[in-house]
């Protein structure tokens, strides 16, 4: 009798977690916080997201195409991540940023910092904030000079342009002169397209609980770390609440900090990772008086390998060996 | 010394082991100074003379010298000269000297002048430590200088500074950021073009080598007999 024998790699048990389910997650998660910012800083938002998830996604095409690969190759392997690079690269940036600033910055983001590093999987920072750190060194004016206000009544004629409440809460010493609950809605706030409405990058982030796409420890991690070191450099407690509304806290904590790649492998080394960047970013916000997010995770990305070198996962099935008791060493010898 | 060693001297000093590209030496001054394709060749020529005069000087001393104290015997040589050429810098191109501030009298522990005068002048003749010296500078030059053209393009929308005519800078690239960018891009660049150079070469050599053996065994065979009956 003659059987066939096939012998196949592992894995041989697939479930349906793959790049392609957890980025399209993920998507699903930004997607309200893009549509409020779409409603509150109207048509422009809506181009410069545009425009970063195209330039994005059409220098991955490109570069693949350069390196040989078909159309249906590339469509295979397409999972999605240039988009999520895109939109959140969008996100990060007001409304107001010029078209060109928009497609280099998508540009750079995929295809140097992800791309050259040999792609997904591989890229040492966060694509996105490769690109908004290369976007706010190349465009200084461009990107950081005034904010456009969210505002409804923008048809009225009453656009407001000015410091984002973080940059008052900063130079002001510690006092805010925009309501707590205009923080949290996002409504008539100036900044970046993404970043105002906490409301709807609340319900992103319990969406990606829900779907365990994250712990979700980690960005409650970051945010109480950074209040309670803005706490302690104000000596207040009143600044706790403002200091982690404003700003792009809320999106670097749930979106960008936790991103699997540039993030440490062991719970104890994210429990380190996210309470030093909380740390940092309290202390670099003080003495720069400029929001430092995207600075302080770019930087603390760079450490990620460190930290996984002194604090490694447990290899599966490991037993830890039983020490031998030093005190008792002599005595023993005199029992034998 | 023959023909083909002063071409392999050349070789080696703008293409093998061009000193910015391959071997990464001199990188401070490579990173500040390239903000201008003109402040690139001013370095990179100020570099050349440099180095052409100390590799001859620390050639022709080479037996005076003794071994124990050659390092502070090459840096006092090499101090010499940039001294000159500071001068002379001083006086004739004021605004080339001012743009390049503290990095001219840097070039005295610049890794490339030293690198030479240790690993090649203080071993061979003065005429083949010249023909390096030159090597090694004009590889500087052109370094500094493409990586100049690029930085000043691109960060300031200028060509030697003739200013183009769009207006469309990208301040990413005149700061000290986009100075290891495009310097790690050209470092890349170069090497894979040195890469395939290298394969070509090596297939030339053994292609040579297969034409120069007989190709089948009866033309060995007949060439013994030739040789036999001579």
């Amino acid at each position: 009798m003659e059987q066939q024998a096939f012998v196949e790699h592992s894995p041989h048990q697939k479930s349906s977690l793959t790049t392609r389910r957890i980025m399209l997650d993920v998507l699903i998660a930004l997607a309200p916080a893009a549509v409020m910012g779409c409603i509150y800083f109207g048509w422009q938002a809506l181009l410069v997201l545009v425009l970063t998830v195209l330039s994005a996604v059409l220098t991955e095409i490109i570069w693949l195409l350069i390196r040989k690969q078909t159309f249906k190759e590339i469509f295979k392997q397409f999972d999605l991540t240039s988009v999520v690079t895109g939109l959140l690269l969008g996100m990060c940036f007001g409304s107001q940023t010029a078209w060109y600033a928009c497609i280099l910055a998508g540009a750079f983001a995929v295809g140097v910092a992800k791309m050259l590093f040999g792609g997904t999987g591989r890229n040492i920072v966060n694509p996105a904030l490769a690109g908004r750190i290369f976007a706010f060194i190349a465009f200084p004016t461009i990107v950081a000079g005034g904010w456009l206000g969210a505002n409804f009544t923008e048809s009225a004629g009453e656009v407001l342009t000015g410091a984002t409440p973080l940059t008052d809460f900063l130079t002001n010493n510690g006092v805010m002169n925009t309501e707590l609950w205009q923080l949290f809605f996002g409504y008539g706030v100036p900044g970046c397209i993404g970043e105002t409405c906490k409301i709807a990058l609340l319900a992103g982030y319990v969406y990606l609980i829900v779907r365990k796409v994250i712990d979700w420890k980690y960005p409650l991690i970051y945010i109480a770390a950074t209040g309670v070191t803005t706490m302690i450099i104000y000596q207040s407690f009143e600044v706790f609440l403002p200091s982690i509304l404003s700003g792009g806290l809320f999106l670097g904590a749930i979106f960008m900090a936790t991103d699997y790649v540039t993030s440490p492998k062991t719970l104890w080394g994210n429990v380190v990772y996210f309470l030093v960047l909380g740390i940092i970013t309290a202390v670099l916000r003080f003495a720069t008086g400029i929001e430092v997010v995207s600075f302080c995770i770019f930087l603390m990305n760079l450490v990620t390998p460190l930290i996984d070198r002194f604090i490694r996962p447990k290899p599966f099935g490991y037993v830890r060996p039983e020490k031998e008791k030093t005190g008792k060493g002599p005595a023993k010898e005199a029992g034998k | 010394m023959k023909k083909n060693d002063y071409k392999k001297i050349f070789f080696d000093g703008v293409v093998a082991n061009n000193p910015t590209w391959r071997l990464v030496l001199g990188t401070c001054a490579t990173l500040a100074l390239t903000t201008s394709a003109m402040n690139g060749i001013g370095m990179g020529l100020a570099v050349t003379v440099i180095l052409l005069c100390s590799n001859v000087l620390v050639s022709l001393l080479r037996k005076v010298i003794p071994n124990e104290v050659r390092i502070p015997a090459f840096v006092l040589i090499i101090a010499t000269f940039v001294t000159v050429v500071r001068m002379v810098l001083y006086a004739y191109l004021p605004d080339l000297y001012d743009s390049m501030g503290v990095f001219l009298p840097l070039i005295v522990v610049n890794c490339i002048i030293l690198g030479r005068a240790e690993s090649f002048a203080s071993k061979n003749t003065v005429l083949a430590a010249a023909a390096d010296g030159v090597a090694n500078g004009i590889g500087f030059t052109v370094a500094l200088t493409i990586m100049g053209i690029i930085r000043e393009f691109l960060g300031n929308a200028s060509f030697f500074g003739i200013a183009q005519p769009w207006d469309f800078k990208i301040g990413f690239f005149t700061s000290s950021a986009g100075a290891f960018f495009v310097y790690g891009i050209c470092i890349a660049l170069f090497n894979f073009i040195y890469s395939k150079i290298e394969i070509s070469l090596a297939h030339g050599k053994a292609r040579a080598r297969r034409q120069s053996l007989p190709k089948s065994l009866e033309e060995l065979k007949e060439t013994a007999q030739a040789q036999e009956e001579k």
